[in-house]
């Protein structure tokens, strides 16, 4: 009888333990990881330094979209990664998001300019195209296609876990 | 330089603890190294506090080279705000907790004298869960990480939801009474540690308890107030997986309360009280598990990762082995001496406990079966309201049947029903009418509810005449118990007239018309835009009267904060001592009317004061000197 | 048997069967008082009676809400399928066009009568309050 109830006693709250274990464990894919295709929306919008107009077409076949503003903390926290990728050749195309012009500028004179080129989309419609909830974002679009999404901070664990495999598997840049 | 400083002294603190922790439970009791591990926790509490000082200051004057206050803070904010941004998120809420948490250990440190023999061993166990947690927290959720070279000019905003008064001081409440617990977990593996059975863990800890319990119950309240006045909703309690994890521990802790005193009495009950006093701080570590993992979709829960989630787990799966196998190890120390006898205080707290712990297993099971479920069968549910209050109501009456039973039962010796006829017959009878007279006046037939009412009402004139006979007769009555039971009485009371008379309804109106809803005359004065220092508001104003000629005007608002966009709903509330008369604000239709929330709540005012009352019994307990019993 | 023996064996079991029927009773109501959550397409292809309360979640469709005095009626989808959905009473703060929602009510004739309407929450990230918004 005694061993019974100090069993119950041990094996109730393992069961518990193993339950979450299991839960937590259970599903590993990435938050925020979305990898849906679908086709990259057309627009029209201005270059941030105001120079030209830029479309989709304008922007190669295989590249980066990143969602920032000079008003996000965390494109701040990603931004050294954004960095990197430059430096390896990658090509970043930065959409700024409801972003005042001399703000976002001033930001990239200042942490430096981790983008090919930059699209100005101060009212936000083409994040709304996209689906975009906030920044930071980063897409990976090949061929006019959105091949892999991913919603907030990108570093390189983010990077080697969302992209690599995506990029490795369509053998891209 | 100065963050490296705040890091660098946790991270020193860490290793102090560890040391504290790994000496004192390898050692055996000496009076130097009594005092050699009392003075090198001190030491290692000064270095977390200074850590925990400095990272205050940091917040203060608005360091954003530290990512989180970056992230959480503002310069715009009051000082207020800017020091309870620090738990606002994950990382310094957790920062926040086991600065609590070492807090409690210190106190207990200072306060009991070195030569009491479980001291030791208590001080190491508590430093080994504070270096668990600090690993924790450094490793998964380091709150000192800088962004460098350049910080950003300004901080994000703190979710405006969250720039309330109430909501700033709720969070640091509720962990106080979480971790204080690990003051009867720790002194009661410190008793089965030292294995003497003669040691008496339960006088020690007696007033800690109930000083957590305090915390824990007004945490609670204030929680329970918030979402009241704050999200617009108009309820009390909701059920909600985050306030349910915060609702076990309490419920247990209450148990625990109960148990304890009559282990202090006698040594029985003991197996319950130890075995309360593991479930107490394991429910408190799975309530941050819940919270902190992000396992349950909560309106309340903000971190998503689960490698925290994991760390946690192994952590408090780590804590209950090690406390349960101790336990069962020395099971044989804890043998109850001698029989309960029918009848006596102790058989009724023992019917108590066993009450307490089928809630407990309820509100487990309603957290947790919608995850074994979906985990299982990959379809979500959700369990709500009727389920709880299938449980809550029938088992909440029955106990308070039993306690109002047991009033006059003593310890040790069964009750002499002859004797205490007169007062149970009397509130009997009161109870009974009163309960009648509610019936007819407000027509209702909701047995659940004129129950609640009925035993509600015998717990409260029982707790009358008892107090009426120990004023009037110079008998020796418990505070602590009189007070909380009676407490516990006017709470079910109102609830009860809550549920049973508050209504509510969205009306649609039009500036400078006229509604009627109930006894209510709702007039539609104007609306107007209002600039505040941080948002855009639109003001609404109303002006009410009543049947008895009463007159007040409520301004609810709709807010739209500058630095997130975000949009909030002010409530107006009139509060009067029966009820409350709480307005909501919504959209405009295309017609140019408005829809505006009517509730009326009544003694929904009354539910916060006997939860107070609660809390005041046990600051009543804690302030006076003498021995308790509840 | 002995009646000491005797006396054990009944507190025992009396303990066995007091907890499995409390068990088994707590079981039961938990079991009655499930609120299922569906996705539009999820509620397809099961039949759920009408005095049965279920949670549905999705986005609001845009250009859907519509309102008529106090009531307010929108589409839920999850860009597969799709149901209508009628509340009486204030939609919460976060309720927008196009934004995660769930509704939890009763189904009768296609329709979803809501009793309780909640937007989801997403705190982090978001964009400030411009200017040219205010315009629309």
């Amino acid at each position: 009888m005694k061993i019974i109830l100090k069993l119950i006693i041990l094996i109730l709250p393992a069961s518990f333990i193993l339950m979450f274990f299991l839960l937590l464990t259970e599903d590993d894919s990435i938050i925020g990881a979305d990898y849906r295709q679908f086709a990259l929306p057309q627009f029209n919008l201005e270059e941030l330094d105001g120079s030209s107009f830029i479309t989709s077409s304008d922007l190669g076949d295989t590249y980066i979209i990143n969602v920032w503003a000079s008003w996000c903390i965390t494109c701040r926290v990603e931004h050294p990664y954004l960095m990197s990728l430059n430096k390896k050749g990658i090509p970043v195309i930065g959409l700024n998001y409801k972003d005042e012009e001399n703000d976002a500028l001033e930001w990239l004179s200042k942490f430096g300019n981790p983008y090919k080129k930059i699209i100005h989309d101060y009212k936000g419609t083409l994040a709304l195209d996209l689906g975009v909830t906030g920044a930071p974002e980063t897409f990976l679009v090949n061929n006019g296609k959105i091949i892999a999404h991913y919603q907030g901070e990108i570093n390189e664990s983010i990077w080697s876990q969302v992209f690599i495999p995506v990029i490795k598997e369509k053998e891209l840049f | 330089m100065i963050i490296e400083i705040s890091h660098f002294l946790s991270i020193l603190s860490t290793g102090l603890f560890f040391l504290v922790g790994s000496f004192s439970l390898s050692t055996s009791n000496t009076p130097y190294t009594s005092n050699l591990i009392s003075r090198t926790y001190s030491h290692a509490f000064l270095f977390l506090l200074s850590s925990f000082l400095i990272y205050i200051w940091l917040a203060i004057t608005d360091n954003f080279s530290v990512q989180y206050i970056a992230n959480h803070s503002n310069s715009a904010l009051p000082i207020f705000y800017k020091i309870s941004s620090i738990w606002s998120a994950h990382e310094g809420s957790m920062f926040l907790w086991i600065f609590f948490l070492a807090l409690w250990g210190f106190i207990f440190n200072i306060n009991i004298k070195n030569t009491e023999v479980l001291k030791p061993k208590t001080i190491g166990v508590i430093s080994l869960i504070i270096v668990g947690f600090l690993l924790f927290l450094l490793i998964t959720s380091n709150p000192f990480i800088t962004i460098l070279p350049i910080a950003p000019l300004n901080g994000a905003d703190i979710n405006p939801v969250l720039q309330d008064p109430a909501l700033a001081i709720h969070p640091p409440t509720l962990y106080l009474g979480y971790v204080g617990f690990v003051i009867p977990f720790a002194c009661s593996l410190a008793f089965l540690i030292n294995g003497d059975p003669s040691a008496k863990w339960e006088q020690l800890v007696n007033k800690w308890s109930v000083s957590a319990w305090v915390f824990l119950t007004v945490g609670i309240t204030l929680g329970s107030w918030w979402a009241y006045y704050e999200l617009g909703w108009g309820g009390y309690w909701f059920w909600d997986p985050v306030e349910n994890v915060a609702l076990m521990p309490w419920l247990a802790a209450t148990a625990f309360l109960h148990s304890l005193s009559v282990s202090i009495k006698s040594s029985q009950l003991r197996t319950w009280t130890i075995l309360l006093s593991i479930t107490v701080f394991s429910l408190s570590l799975f309530g941050a598990f819940i919270v902190r993992s992000g396992i349950i979709d909560s309106v309340h829960s903000f971190a998503n990762d689960p490698q925290r989630g994991l760390y946690l787990l192994a952590f408090i799966a780590v804590i209950i082995a090690a406390s349960l196998s101790l336990f069962i190890l020395r099971f044989s120390l804890i043998k109850p001496s001698g029989n309960i006898k029918t009848f006596s205080k102790q058989s009724f707290i023992s019917i108590n406990n066993i009450f307490f712990g089928t809630l407990i297993f309820s509100v487990m099971l309603g957290v947790v079966y919608p995850l074994i479920y979906e985990y299982l069968y990959d379809q979500k549910i959700s369990v709500g309201a009727p389920f709880y209050n299938a449980i809550f109501i029938p088992i909440v009456i029955l106990a308070s049947l039993f306690l109002f039973f047991s009033v006059d039962s003593k310890w040790s010796r069964s009750i002499n029903f002859k004797i205490f006829t007169k007062p149970i017959v009397l509130s009997l009878i009161f109870s009974v009418i009163i309960t009648f007279a509610i019936h007819f006046v407000f027509k209702t037939n909701n047995v659940a509810i004129l129950l609640s009412i009925f035993v509600g009402l015998l717990v409260i004139i029982r707790y009358l005449i008892e107090v009426s006979i120990s004023l009037i007769f110079k008998k020796y009555l418990n505070p602590f118990s009189a007070i909380a039971h009676f407490a516990l009485g006017l709470l079910l009371v109102s609830i009860s007239f809550n549920s049973l008379l508050s209504t509510e309804r969205a009306l649609n109106i039009k500036i400078n018309e006229f509604e009627e809803y109930k006894d209510l005359t709702i007039y539609f004065k104007d609306i107007r835009v209002r600039k505040g220092s941080n948002f855009d508001a639109v003001k609404a104003e109303f002006n009410i009267k009543d049947k008895n000629g009463n007159s007040f005007d409520l301004s609810p608002e709709k807010r739209r904060y500058f630095t997130r966009g975000q949009i909030t709903t002010e409530t107006a509330i009139h509060v009067s001592p029966l009820k409350d008369i709480y307005l909501t604000i919504g959209d405009q239709l295309e017609d140019g009317s408005w829809i505006v929330n009517v509730q009326i709540n009544f003694l929904i005012r009354w539910i916060w004061f006997s939860a107070c009352l609660m809390a005041f019994a046990g600051i009543v307990l804690v302030s006076t000197n003498r021995k308790s019993n509840i | 048997m002995n009646p000491i023996r005797k006396k054990r064996l009944y507190s025992i079991l009396l303990v066995f069967l007091f907890s499995v029927s409390g068990i088994s009773l707590i079981l039961y109501s938990l079991n009655s008082n499930l609120d299922y959550f569906f996705t539009p397409t999820e509620l397809k292809n099961v039949d759920i009676p009408s005095e049965k309360r279920i949670k549905i979640g999705g986005m609001v469709l845009e250009d859907s809400v519509q309102r008529y005095k106090s009531e307010i009626s929108f589409i839920i989808t999850d860009y597969e399928n799709s149901i209508n959905v009628v509340f009486e009473g204030i939609v919460p703060d976060l309720f927008k066009e196009g934004s995660g929602v769930v509704a939890l009510g009763f189904i009768k004739n296609e329709i979803f009568y809501a009793q309780e309407v909640l937007a989801k929450h997403d705190e982090n990230y978001m964009p400030p309050n411009l200017n040219l918004e205010n315009d629309n």
